[in-house]
Parts: C-alpha cells; structure tokens; sequence
C-alpha cells in the first residue's frame, strides 16, 4: 500500500460542446496523505468542482488513474465503487440545493445509513442520527424541520452530518464555506477542522478564497483552466509563489488591514477558452512576464524544490536551471 | 466647510409581508461628503440593499414603506419631491450598481446602444453624440471601443461589471452606489475592478456608497466604514478608528472570523449563533444573545450613540459611563 | 455545545411527528378564493355521485322511458324537466357525474402512468433513450389528440373502456413532455448529485428525489388534463363514438336534446351547465394549485 491515500494521476476530463471539445480538467496529477488537506484553488471556470466530481466518479474521466489507497478506483465495476462511497463523500457549495426541499431534516441525515444498510434496526438508526446532529451542532429540536426552514449555516452543518454518516474517510469540500456569512463562515471552518482531528478525515478542500485556504490546508494546488500550475506546501506557496498567476492571485486579496505589505499585482487581458486550447502557456495572455517560447509550447508541471510545483517557462526553468 | 453630498437622518423603513412586520432600517443616520467612500459592511438581511434602495426611492411598495428619516441628497429633499422630479435625480446625481452582473444587463441589446440610452435619457445630445460618449465611456473601463456592437453574453463577468460601471458613471453622477460590485466575481478581476473605480472616482470626483460583506475591500476603497447590524449601524468612524480602534463587540466579531492570511496558524474566533430574527428583534440591543460581553441592561434597554472622536460612534452599552472600556475577545 | 440538546430525550422526539408539506400546501391553497370554490363545485359532483343510488333511483328515473311525461319543463316533480323519452333529467346528469368523473380519471391515469413513465425515463436518462422516446411521441402529437380519439375508437368499437383507452392514449404525449420537463429541471440539481454520492441507486433517486420534487407541475397538468378528458368524453359521446345511449352521459345527452333546443331549452341547458361547471372548477383547482405548490413562494 502507497504512503498516500489518494492518488491522482494524469487526469482528463473533456467536455462535448458544439463549438468542440472543452478542456475542464487537463493532465491533472496530485496526491493526499491520509489525515491531510488538500487546498485547490483557482478562479470559476478552472475545473475545481469537475476535478472533485471525477475524482468521486460522480463524473467519468476521459483519462487517466485515480488511486484510493493503492486501487485504481476507475476500473471499479459499479457495485464495489457504491461499496467504496461509504468512504469516500462531498460536501456541496449551494446549502440550498444540494438538500431534498421534500425531506426533512432527520431524513436526509438518516438517507445514507438506510440505503446502505449501515443500521438496520429503525430505533438505533434514529440515534445514530442524534449523534451525529450533536456532533455537527445541529439542535435535536430541528430534526423534524424542512431544509428550505433553515439558514445557510445550519444547512451546510445538514450536509456534513450526512456526509459523516457512513464509514467516511476522505471528503471532497467543494467550496463549503463561499455561500456564507463570514460570522457563519468561521463556524463551520472550525467545525470542519474540529472534525477533522477528531476523526482523523482527509480533505479535498476547493475554493477561490485563498484566505481561507491557507488557514486550513496542508497544501495547495493551484488550477488554470484545467491545469495544476502550482503545487506547495501551505506556507511555503504563501512565502514562496514561483508562478506568475499565483503570485498575481496572492496580491490581488483583499486584506483588511490598514498596512498592507503587498503590491497589487493588477493581471490585464482576459481569461482565455477553455475550448480547444492551444499547447502554450495557457496563462501567457494575461501573464505580465510573457516571452516567446510561453506563446510555442506548453511549460512542463515540475519540481522545483522539495515538495513545491510549478509549470512556467520563466520562473520554474528559471529555478531549475533550464532556462537562459 | 464641509461638503456633504448624502445626508440621511433617523431613516425607518419596514416591510410589511403576510408573516409579520421586518424592520429592516430601524433609524439610521448616514453622511458622506464629497470625493469620500463610505463602506456599508453587515451581514445578510442587515438592511444594507434596503438603505441603498432608498435613497434612489426605489423600495418596492409594498411591501416596504418609508416610515421615518430624511434623505438629503445635494442638498434636495428626496422624501419630498415628486415621482418625476425623482426620475430626473436617478441616474444624474445618483446610480446604483448592482450585485450581479450577469442579469443587470439587457442580453438582447448591444453594449453601445445600452450605454447611449442612459446617456440620452438624462443629456440633451443627439444620437450620434451620445455614441461617442459610449464609446468614450467604454474606453474609461477599459473595453476596447471596437466592441461597441456586441452582446452582452460575449463578454465576461468581469467585463459585465465594467460596462454597467460604465452606464452607471455615464452621466458623472455626484453620488455612486454599488451594492457588493465584486462579489460575484474572482479576486483578480475584482482587483482589476476595484482599481477601475477608485481611479473613476477621483477623476470624476465622485462620491461613493460601498455595500460590501468583505472587510478587505473595504480596507482598499473607502475611507469611512458603518457597520450594520440588524437594521441599525452600530459602530461608525473612519477606516483607522474602525480597523485599530474598534470598539463595538460585533465589529470584533467580524474581525475575529476572518482567516488571517498572514497568520495561517490564528484561530478563528467566530460570533456565536445567528442574527435574530428580522420579525422579531429584542427590545434591548439587537446583538444581545451573540454577544459576550453582554450586561444585565443589554437585554432591556437599546444602547444609544456614544462618540470617541467627531466621526467615530458606537451604540453599545459597554462605554456609557465608561468609555475607556477595551474589547478582549470576550474573555472576562 | 447546544443548551437544548440535553433538554429532549430520545424516545419524546421519536413520538414527534413531521409537519406534512400536504398541509403547507392545504394552507396556501386555502388562500385562494376561487381554488375554494372550485374545490366546493367538484365536491358537490363527487358527493352527487357517490350518493346517486340515495338520490334518484337509476331503473326508474334515469333509464325507463315515460312517454307520458315527455317533455316537461322544470318544476318540483321533475327538478330538471324530463328529455324526449320522458327520463328525469336530473337523475340522468347525477348519474351521468359518475360517468364523467370516472371516465375522466381513469383515462388520465393511463395518460399519466404511461407518458409519465415514458418522460420520466426520457428525461432522467437523457442523450440516445431520450432522442427515441421523444421523436415517437413527436409523431403521437402531431395527429390531433381528438382525431386521435376518433380513430381509435372508430378501430376498437364504440364502449366505454375502450373511450378511456382513445382518451388516455391520446394524452400521452402531454404528460410524457410535462414529466420530461419536470425532471430535467429537478435532475441537474445538486441534490440528486448529492444522492448519488451515498451510493444511491438510479431508481431510488428517481422514485425517492425525481419524481417528489416535480410532483408540482405534473398534479397542476393533470388536474386540468381530467377537465380536458371529461371534455373530450362528452364531445365523443356527443359524436355517437363514446358512451351508448341509453346509458345516462352529459355528451350524449347533449347530442339527444339537441333537436329539441327550440323549444325546450332546458334538455340541453342542464347537461351543459353540468360539463362546463365540472370544467370550470377543474381549472379553478389547477391554477389554484399551481400557486400553492410553487416553491418559490414558501
Ligand atoms: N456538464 C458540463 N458540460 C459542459 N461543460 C461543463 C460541464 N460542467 C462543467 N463544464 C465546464 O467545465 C469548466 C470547469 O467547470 P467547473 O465547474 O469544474 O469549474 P469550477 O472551477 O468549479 O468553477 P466555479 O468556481 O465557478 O465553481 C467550465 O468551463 C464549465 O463551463
Ligand atoms: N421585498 C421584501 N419583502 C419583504 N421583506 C424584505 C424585502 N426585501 C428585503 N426584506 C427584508 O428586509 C431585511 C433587510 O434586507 P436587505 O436586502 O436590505 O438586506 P442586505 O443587508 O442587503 O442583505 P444581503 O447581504 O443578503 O444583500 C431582510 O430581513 C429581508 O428579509
Ligand atoms: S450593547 Fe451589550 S450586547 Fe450589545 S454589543 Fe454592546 S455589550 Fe454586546
Ligand atoms: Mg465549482
Ligand atoms: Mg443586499
């Protein structure tokens, strides 16, 4: 068995449109140890969300491997992968409609256990319900209660009790938090970390906030259109971003402090099609240090310095040595 | 002599629906002067669209009416005057920006010609005139004049907001109000965004409402913050005494929940529980059961203004007769 | 972490129940006036027609012909008059209630079961299954459903089950596009997703999360779909291809009367009232309804 629990390699997801083929996921590696987050980060458009779906095969990939704990999940026949999704769960971005409006809120944490035939018995099944109320900090006073009753908080708190009702190691969290209050936000952050310890989870954590990607995350992985462009150790992306996108993405949050240690790094041009892309740069349009050889072929996703990532034809070569 | 461009006193204004009565504004006093932002930062269903919609007497009616207050905009009575005189003020003196860019923007007409309708409608210029001042508009955001002619839908998020900053700027209105202008965008287009308007602004020499939930925009374009809570702005003053200075506890609060990006290792404090329910708020101060330095008078009486400086005020109770009170995250 | 959770026991909060979405509905509903009176119309119909055997007796005043008493208008005997043949009109609508609505019913269940079926399966799988199912029914729908009708009943016989099969099978295109609709809208929604990711079978989702949530549009469709179908029975019956004469049926009736409109109104005012009151508070249940289940007014 692999030291990692997750394992991701070369993973395509391409989607028909009538104007061609849309490169959503593009050649994407990585690889979670157990116990771990993942932070993914990248703008709207970028293949977050259809790389987390993939990953779940709640999408199929058009290529590549997916290993949980040294199985090739993707050559799973459909029953063994139902088996394997007592495991491996998500939690939604949308509290609104991600939860049946028609169930209440006891039926929707109970739904799992029951299909999967985890508690047979109606009466234990009902307190494992309870349990788990308590456990995300839902009152047991709401469990008769519709979802479309209640605040975005306590419906995202809905949807993690559910995803924790199985046998759950490994949760893809796409984007959790980014409907929320910040008051809320906060809440649910410590939750899902609390969480975390006391049931030793692994995360898959998608999101544009980079805030709060930092405070929560082992490591992050940075996306364009389809791409990983950088891949680092929490701290050591924040100290020290190689890629020129990243760092534009770093400066560009919003802090609220009043001495701000940062220049804004202001990106012009527009993000490019996702839609038959070209093999270059997929950042060169809009990258404030462009040369040639970005516009003719496509940088390589390599390491730099122990554990840190990165694809660009100037900085990474740079790094390594390769380019003059 | 200061130059106030807004000024809106002891405003209420509520909405009567079939499951109760909201108080969604529940006597607020505002002032912004001239060339100065002021951030309006709360949580959701504190008010803040609802203060907005106001001042451009656009509440819908029902099931909100106006109950109380002045609104003084350039020094004209807005509660006073007339429907039509109203609709000369729009868009002239005041325009508003809206949240979503996606929807504000008509996806059957070009750009140019939505631009040039608003420009038409309040300036007395001739066809082609007010295309050139589209296309000059446009050029102010930085779109390309050449994309005049295109749709809506072949533009991107980004470039929505900027052409309906465009419309909303294209008759150099004296006060701009835009209602979270970046939210539905990524942070580097709202980068790009943010820029965009606080250059506009000084060259138009504009005044600014900003309604934002992001405490970093916030520290970016404006120069004065009220905090809004329940209807009622509970701590006001200008971005240092805010920032440094805070003192009302649901501020710290805001403060608190926020993932420090420099410090991945700070713990998040969140504010306990929720907003009260908008039917139903307490007698005494709206943030009594979240708060944790809440005294025994909280709970009955509603705190009134109490000022540390000309601009800074707070309605707490902690500082009545003790205005040298200092937060501490709760902790007695 | 919650004050409250210590407070309630396990065993109080089994006894709780749900509160019924049912009653929501009900609530909302009760706020339409005219949903009211549609709802009091059709029950005084149900009511006539479960208790017809009570009010008139079938034999005697409904089917036995009385030529002595041809032709009498309205009055304390004969509330309605008597048609042609001397039969209580008044007994021959009430009975003719339990047609109608039976009828109706029946041949919008087979429309929904099968065009349900066929639009849910459509709309859930998608792609291939659905450019089939589709492009069959397209050919359905583009045949008039009455004509439709006609031919089948002008193919399998005159009677009343095979009315029910030309009415139901003609409005199984209708409510296959009505269900295809409803659980487009409802299949790309994250929930459905969400149910997946438990390891939920297809038709539990689609038993279990599809078909509750487009509940809405469909019971609105069909509700209107009877009011279309009792139409079509009479206007069938009125043709001579539905329900048989003797037997008591509004259409028929009409078709019956219709030469002696002249001078006694009354033989066809009665039936026609009858069909066109049946209708009307159809309809006013089903917009009635379509606003009471909205979500988005909750
Ligand atoms: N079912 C689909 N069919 C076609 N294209 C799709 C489909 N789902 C996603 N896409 C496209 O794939 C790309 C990646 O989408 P995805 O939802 O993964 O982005 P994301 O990074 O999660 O963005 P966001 O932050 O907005 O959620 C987008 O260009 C999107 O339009
Ligand atoms: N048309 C309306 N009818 C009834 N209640 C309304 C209406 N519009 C707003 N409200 C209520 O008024 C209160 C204030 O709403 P408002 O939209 O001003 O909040 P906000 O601060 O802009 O929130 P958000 O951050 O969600 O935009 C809320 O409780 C809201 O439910
Ligand atoms: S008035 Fe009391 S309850 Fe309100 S914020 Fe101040 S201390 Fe807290
Ligand atoms: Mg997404
Ligand atoms: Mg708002």
């Amino acid at each position: 068995m692999s030291e990692f629990l997750l394992e991701v390699k070369n993973l395509k997801k391409y989607f028909d449109t009538p104007k061609g083929k849309l490169h959503a996921v593009d050649d994407v590696s990585f690889s979670i140890k157990e116990g771990k987050t993942l932070g993914l980060v990248g703008e709207s458009g970028c293949g977050k969300s259809t790389a987390g779906r993939v990953i779940l095969r709640l999408l199929e990939a058009t290529n590549g491997e997916i290993f949980y704990k040294g199985k090739n999940i993707r050559e799973l026949k459909k029953n063994k992968m139902r088996e394997l999704r007592k495991e491996m769960q998500i939690i939604f971005q949308d509290p609104f409609s991600s939860l049946d409006p028609r169930m209440t809120v006891s039926e929707i944490i109970e739904e799992p256990i029951k299909l999967n035939k985890i508690i047979n018995d109606k009466e234990k099944r009902f307190e494992r319900v309870l349990e788990l109320m308590d456990l995300v900090g839902l009152s047991r006073r709401l469990m008769n209660t519709y979802p479309h009753e209640l605040d975005g908080g306590r419906r995202q708190r809905i949807g993690i009790a559910r995803a924790l009702s199985l046998d759950t190691k490994f949760i893809v969290c796409d984007e959790p938090v980014s409907a929320l209050d910040v008051s809320i936000q906060a809440q649910i952050l410590n939750l899902m970390k609390e969480l975390q310890q006391k049931l030793g989870l692994t995360y898959i954590f998608i999101t544009h906030d980079l805030s709060v990607v930092n405070h929560f995350s082992d490591d992050i992985a940075v996306m364009y259109l389809g791409k990983l462009i950088e891949k680092a150790p929490a701290e050591e992306l924040f100290s020290n971003p190689i890629h020129p996108y990243t760092k534009a993405l770093l400066s560009a949050i919003p802090r609220p402090t009043l001495d701000r240690k940062v220049d804004k790094i202001i990106l012009k041009g527009e993000i490019t099609s996702p839609i038959n892309p070209k093999d270059n740069c997929r950042f060169a349009n809009r990258c404030n240090y462009v040369q040639d050889i970005c516009k003719q072929t496509e940088p390589e996703f390599k390491e730099i310095s122990p554990g840190h990532f990165s694809a660009c034809h100037v900085f990474s070569d740079h790094l390594s040595g390769e380019f003059e | 002599m200061r130059n106030k461009v807004l000024e809106i006193k002891n405003l209420k204004i509520r909405y009567v629906t079939d499951d109760g009565i909201v108080e969604a504004v529940n006597g607020i006093d505002m002032l912004i002067e001239k060339g100065r932002t002021l951030g309006l930062v709360g949580e959701t269903g504190a008010g803040k669209t609802t203060t907005a919609m106001s001042i451009l007497r656009l509440i819908p009616d029902p099931p909100g009416e106006i109950i109380s207050g002045d609104i003084i905009l350039d020094n004209i009575k807005l509660l006073e005057i007339s429907e039509n005189e109203m609709e000369t003020i729009r868009g002239r003196l005041v325009s508003m920006i809206f949240q979503d860019p996606m929807t504000a923007l008509n996806p059957s007409i070009c750009v140019g010609e939505q631009i040039s309708e608003a420009i038409s409608i309040h300036q007395d210029v001739t066809k082609e005139g007010a295309k050139e001042k589209a296309r000059e508009m446009l050029e102010i955001v930085g779109i390309p004049g050449s994309r005049m002619e295109e749709y809506p839908h072949q533009f991107s998020g980004g470039m929505k907001q900027r052409v309906i900053i465009a419309i909303a700027l294209s008759c150099s209105p004296k006060l701009l109000i835009a209602d979270e202008p970046t939210t539905a965008l990524d942070v580097t287009i709202q980068a790009q965004v943010l820029e965009l308007m606080k250059e506009l602004k000084e060259k138009l020499e504009m005044s600014m409402l900003m309604i934002t939930h992001d405490l970093g925009v916030v520290a970016e374009v404006c120069d004065d913050v009220a905090i809004m809570y329940a209807g009622r702005i509970v701590e006001q003053g200008n971005l240092e005494e805010i920032f440094k200075y805070t003192k009302h506890p649901y501020t710290e609060g805001l403060f608190n929940s926020i993932p420090n990006i420099d410090d991945r290792k700070a713990e998040l404090i969140p504010i306990r529980g929720l907003m009260s329910d908008p039917y139903n708020l307490p007698d005494g101060c709206s943030f009594c059961d979240r708060c944790d330095y809440a005294l025994d008078i909280c709970q009955t009486e509603k705190p009134k203004k109490i000022y540390f400086s000309g601009t800074h005020f707070s309605e707490c109770h902690l500082y009545s007769g003790n205005s040298d009170f200092q937060l501490n995250c709760g902790k007695k | 972490m919650n004050a409250d959770v210590l407070e309630i026991k396990t065993e109080q909060l089994l006894k709780t129940k749900k509160r019924s979405q049912l009653f929501d509905v009900w609530l909302r509903l009760k706020k339409s006036k005219a949903a009211i009176a549609g709802l009091l119309l059709i029950g005084i119909f149900i009511f006539m027609a479960i208790l017809a055997p009570v009010l008139v007796s079938y034999e005697d005043d409904a089917l036995k012909m009385n030529v002595r008493v041809r032709l009498q208008t309205p009055g304390s005997d004969h509330w309605f008059g008597t048609d042609e043949l001397g039969r209580d009109i008044f007994a021959r609508i009430v009975y003719g209630t339990r047609i109608s609505l039976f009828v109706g019913i029946i041949s919008v269940s087979i429309a929904l079961t099968l065009g349900g079926t066929l639009g849910a399966i459509a709309g859930y799988y998608g792609g291939k299954i659905d450019n089939i199912i589709m492009r069959f029914l397209d050919v359905l729908l583009a045949v008039p459903a009455v004509l439709l009708a006609i031919t089948i009943v002008a193919a399998l016989g005159a009677s009343m089950l095979n009315l029910m099969i030309a009415v139901g099978v003609s409005n199984i295109p209708g409510f296959a596009r009505v269900v295809r609709a409803a659980v487009l809208s409802v299949k790309d929604q994250e929930f459905i997703e969400a149910a997946k990711a438990i390891g939920a079978k297809d038709h539990t989702i689609i038993l279990r999360h599809v078909l509750p949530n487009s509940m809405a549009p469909i019971i609105v469709f069909a509700t209107l779909k009877v009011a279309t179908a009792i139409m079509a029975t009479a206007s069938l019956s009125f043709l001579g291809l539905g329900i048989q004469p003797p037997t008591p049926e509004w259409g028929s009736m009409l078709a019956g009367g219709r030469s002696y409109i002249r001078d006694h109104m009354y033989i066809v005012l009665y039936p026609g009232m009858a069909i066109v009151l049946t209708v009307l508070s159809l309809n006013l249940i089903g917009d009635g309804l379509r606003d009471a289940l909205d979500p988005k007014l909750k």
